[in-house]
């Protein structure tokens, strides 16, 4: 009997209908035919009959039908997004996913690690940059700059005078202030403190719109000369020096020995601008400036609102104009509003900040690009079960969602998992950001903020199409005939693994890229540990001490005082008294030697020096190598010497005896000669942060007791804990003078590794995210060997069949990924080596071209993959070619 | 023979008239229509199945498959409310044309 099927069906073959309608049209057109068949063949002749019939189907009018259906077909499509249907998706998706623990484990932790990463850096930066400050209307806060007209990118505080005129002469803004950051003595309580404040005028209280928790803030009435002298007080400062007393307003307090009146307290978390602790009325007299004159201040501002930054540059530039005109300066002046924390953060923070934002991003992807290939991996095994419901008339848009519903249900549990883990993260990075203490912006809050939870959603919208979106694709794409017929699922597998190699060249690539930045930090970490200062830090104890009198005398005397009284306790084998510490201290100033011409300013060398006491050389246990050391006889009046240390020999006293050669530091006008005395060893000479410079320059040390200006002093001891302590030291200066506070309380080992907290910190963060990209990349090469191998279990039984060594099955395998990892890798190093370079700033000892690392990182990364592809290819080689031929 | 554009604007009304009484199936419906045109109206596959799909877009029929036991499935049409509408309306204008050719023509109803 003639099959009318197969000529209707070939007659819609070329209309490429939805299998659901071509099947219904094929049943009921084929059916006509064939009633129409046995009617006709009795009267014409059966083979007279089939071709009037065959003509008939052949009529160019039944493609009308067929454009009928098809307009159906694709009406029909819309109602795949029913509610309903994705609600059983997503049930569907529950329940399959549930059939595979392993996938969902493995899926949501390489997911949740991507975010939380991800997360943990967003919210840093959310909370240090974008947030703003916690005022009213943060975006409206302006600094204002000026840039210095000679050097480019240098940012210069304007003059009291043109502040004033500033304050007199626009209309951008609705409040306008200035302010100067200082360091006082506080007393006039249980003990003395040095504390950060800030000199504000009363406007700078407007800019931030804050009102004082008890009293008032700062009025204008305050900035007079002639006023009574107030203070109004942090929310700390109340809590601990006066136990939240409600009745502290109008109590006294000394401030560098002068009385202030207590008017207001400020709310708890105001810092403003940074981190200051008080604030005093800047008090200027403006009577007789002229343009460009007065002391340097900061200015802020409140934009009115709806005027743009733009527009209020435009007025300052006017006004900067007119003040430029007038005499008294003939500069071109621009001075410009940015706003406050862009203005006041480097822009290296924003390059570090950011550079790290896209690192995490790329181990996000990583962890994408693992989820991905297990879900292809799935969908290659399901390929029969997604041919079956593609012929029973799921469309390819359902399959693409199905699939996609899936990676969306790993991303959101992901997502949950992720935030708890971010959350962890948080609470170790701002445990690790209280040892800033001083340096922390006010405003720094990091914590899981609404806006941060909104980006965690968006990363897990992201990552689930990210991760689903190729599996869909493949799904969408397979043909429903050859899958029902291939039993072996070689077409599939085939393109599957296509895909999945190409996913794991990517993921290569990123993890090699950010293993590159983590090496360069972890070799940049040790290095610190490494540094040979050369002077001995071990045990030693530092402080400062300022006293508030401008009395040389009474200083001089006050410092002996201190020197003395703590040498002659028991237990302190040295104690040190100068302008500051070796290692993170030396000031740098040009010299003159004597019988050398410096014709220009700019011809003098530099040098590095320290003034030091007697007791430093055994505090620091520094030798003298030729020559004498300070002693206690060199003090003013008698003949001011200095020691410089072997670097400086070699550099300008060559060939001569350095010893009784005369010196001069800095301006010649000004400073006296100095006689070398002695020689030392070259010491370190820099704080332990990023960027060059000579580590062991050219250094000069002086007689701490022959220079006149000694406000301060930087005290150091040498001795067991028990006595070379804060106590101690407090105990000394408080018999002297209880007003004095000592404060910068640490160890020697904490001043020299201070500087090194970013590094310690993000260069920390950094190996963190290397290590968790190297385990996800080294998994998700595992992953594609295996199952490429699982895949090819027939081939390499025929293969070992026809006599093929197990050697070469492992070599065929291991050439396969080797191709993999190699363009990957060079992909992700060129990627890496940008990287490195955003985030310099961090890096300590190391150049970011160092081919150490690239070479280390390499090797460590090809380690890995090599065992990734090593495991599935020896397993290939276990293979019983009988129990291969056999396996489906 | 009538022309095909006669046949075009006919046939639906044709296939909707012989749907009022009862639902039918594709052959069906052409045998009926050969039989009572007697010869003059034919249809077949590729000519009636067009018809019939753009009809079942429109909502004026719907088919659907029917298994009566001992027998295959077939597709079954039947009329909706809107295809009722419309033949009723057919209905009506077919009757004033057919008035209004006569009366110009001359010719008389047989």
């Amino acid at each position: 009997m003639h099959d009318w099927r197969a000529d209707v069906r070939a007659r819609l073959s070329s209309a490429e209908l939805h299998p659901q309608h071509e099947a219904g049209i094929v049943e009921e057109v084929a059916q006509h035919l064939e009633a129409q068949f046995a009617e006709l063949a009795p009267k014409l002749g059966e083979a007279e009959a089939r071709e009037r019939l065959l003509a008939q189907l052949r009529d160019r009018a039944f493609d009308d039908a067929v454009i009928g259906r098809r307009q159906r077909a694709r009406a029909r499509h819309r109602t795949v997004w029913s509610s309903g249907s994705v609600l059983r998706d997503i049930r569907y998706g529950f329940r399959s996913l549930g059939r595979s623990p392993g996938v969902v484990a493995a899926g949501v932790a390489a997911l949740a690690l991507g975010i939380s990463v991800t997360t943990v850096m967003f919210s840093v930066i959310y909370g240090l940059l974008i947030k703003g400050l916690p005022f009213a209307e943060p975006e409206r806060i302006a600094m204002i700059y000026r840039a210095d007209p000679t050097e480019q990118g240098q940012e210069d505080l304007i003059p009291f005078a043109d502040f004033v005129r500033y304050r007199a002469e626009q209309r951008s803004f609705s409040a306008f202030g200035a302010y100067e950051q200082a360091t006082v003595n506080v007393s006039g309580g249980d003990r003395p403190d040095r504390l950060s404040i800030a000199r504000f005028t009363a406007g700078a209280f407007d800019v931030t719109g804050v009102r004082a928790l008890i009293g008032r803030t700062l009025v204008p009435l305050d900035e007079s000369p002639s006023a009574a002298p107030t203070a109004v007080i942090g929310y700390a400062m109340w809590r601990d020096r006066f136990g939240r007393d409600s009745s502290v307003i109008n109590k006294s307090l000394r401030v560098n020995g002068e009385p202030y009146t207590i008017v207001g307290v400020m709310p708890e978390g105001f810092g403003f601008p940074r981190q200051q602790a008080m604030w005093l009325p800047l008090r200027l007299d403006t009577a007789g400036l002229r343009p460009g004159e007065g002391r340097p201040v900061t200015l802020v501002a409140r934009l009115k609102a709806g005027v743009a930054y733009a527009r209020a540059n435009t007025e300052l530039s006017t006004i900067a104009h007119r003040l430029a005109m007038e005499p008294g300066d003939s500069t071109a002046i621009r001075d410009y509003a940015q706003p406050f924390i862009r203005a006041t953060m480097p822009a290296r923070v924003y390059s570090l900040l950011y550079a790290m934002l896209g690192a995490v991003f790329m181990v996000l992807l990583v962890a994408c690009a693992n989820v991905a290939n297990l879900l292809l991996d799935r969908a290659a095994n399901r390929t029969r079960e997604i041919g079956i419901r593609v012929a029973l008339g799921a469309s390819r848009l359902a399959v693409v969602r199905q699939s996609l519903v899936e990676s969306g249900i790993l991303a959101l549990l992901a997502a949950i998992v992720g935030t708890g883990l971010a959350q962890g993260g948080i609470i170790a990075f701002n445990r690790a950001m209280i040892a800033l203490e001083a340096d922390r912006p006010f405003w720094l809050d990091v914590r899981l903020h609404v806006p941060v939870l909104l980006f965690v959603l968006a990363i897990a919208v992201v990552a689930s199409i990210a991760s689903g979106l190729l599996p869909a694709i493949h799904s969408a794409r397979l043909d429903i005939n050859s899958i029902l017929k291939d039993e072996s699922h070689a077409v599939s597998s085939l393109r599957v693994g296509r895909a999945s190699r190409a996913i794991v060249v990517a993921e290569i690539a990123l993890s090699s890229a950010m293993l590159l930045a983590a090496g360069f930090m972890t070799k940049s970490i040790t290095r610190i540990r490494r540094v040979e200062p050369r002077f001995s830090f071990e045990n030693v104890f530092t402080a400062r001490v300022s006293l508030a009198s401008a009395d040389t005398v009474r200083q001089a005397r006050f410092f002996e005082a201190v020197e003395r009284d703590l040498a002659a306790l028991t237990g302190i084998e040295g104690v040190y008294l100068g302008n500051d510490f070796p290692g993170t201290g030396w000031r740098g100033d040009r010299v003159a030697i004597e019988g050398q011409v410096y014709a220009r300013p700019r011809d003098y060398p530099i040098t590095r020096w320290l003034a030091v006491s007697p007791g430093f050389f055994r505090t620091f246990s520094v030798p003298v190598l030729r020559g004498r050391a300070i002693t206690a006889a060199d003090r003013a009046g008698t003949t001011p010497v200095a020691l410089v240390n072997e670097a400086f020999v070699r550099r300008h006293l060559a060939k001569v005896d350095p010893i009784g050669k005369r010196i001069l530091i800095g301006d010649p006008k000004k400073e006296k000669w100095l006689t070398i005395v002695g020689v030392i060893p070259t010491l370190y000479a820099l704080g332990m942060v990023a960027g060059g410079g000579d580590r062991f320059p050219p250094e000069v040390i002086t007689a701490y007791w022959q220079q006149g200006q000694t406000a301060s002093a930087s005290i150091a001891l040498r001795g067991a804990a028990s006595v070379a302590n804060a106590t101690s030291v407090r105990k000394v200066v408080a018999a002297l003078d209880p007003d004095v506070p000592i404060y910068s309380v640490a160890a020697m080992d904490d001043v020299l590794y201070q500087p090194t907290w970013p590094l310690r910190l993000f260069g920390t963060m950094f190996v963190i995210f290397g290590i968790i990209s190297l385990v996800l990349a080294a998994i998700g090469l595992y992953a594609v060997m295996a199952f490429s191998v699982s895949r090819r279990v027939r081939e390499m039984g025929i293969r070992m069949a026809l006599g093929a060594s197990a050697g070469s099955v492992v070599r065929l395998i291991c050439r396969q990924g080797a191709k993999q990892i190699v363009v990957g890798m060079a992909l992700g190093l060129l990627v890496g080596a940008g990287l490195v370079r955003m985030v310099r700033i961090l890096l300590f000892e190391v150049q970011p071209s160092d081919p150490s690392v690239f070479g280390i990182v390499a090797s460590v990364l090809g380690a890995a993959a090599f065992v990734a592809c090593i495991i599935p290819a020896v397993r290939a080689t276990r293979v019983d070619p009988s129990v291969a031929l056999r396996s489906d | 023979m009538l022309t095909d554009e006669l046949k075009k604007g006919s046939a639906e009304f044709l296939i909707l008239s012989l749907l009022d009484a009862e639902p039918r199936h594709g052959y069906d419906l052409q045998k009926l229509i050969e039989s009572r045109s007697k010869g003059v109206l034919t249809f077949h596959v590729a000519t009636l199945y067009p018809l019939l799909y753009r009809m079942e877009d429109r909502g004026w029929i719907a088919g659907r498959w029917v298994e009566k036991a001992g027998e295959r499935r077939r597709r079954f049409y039947r009329l909706t409310a809107p295809g009722r509408a419309v033949l009723a309306a057919q209905r009506d204008s077919w009757r004033e044309f057919v008035t209004a050719i006569n009366r110009v023509s001359g010719v008389r109803y047989a």
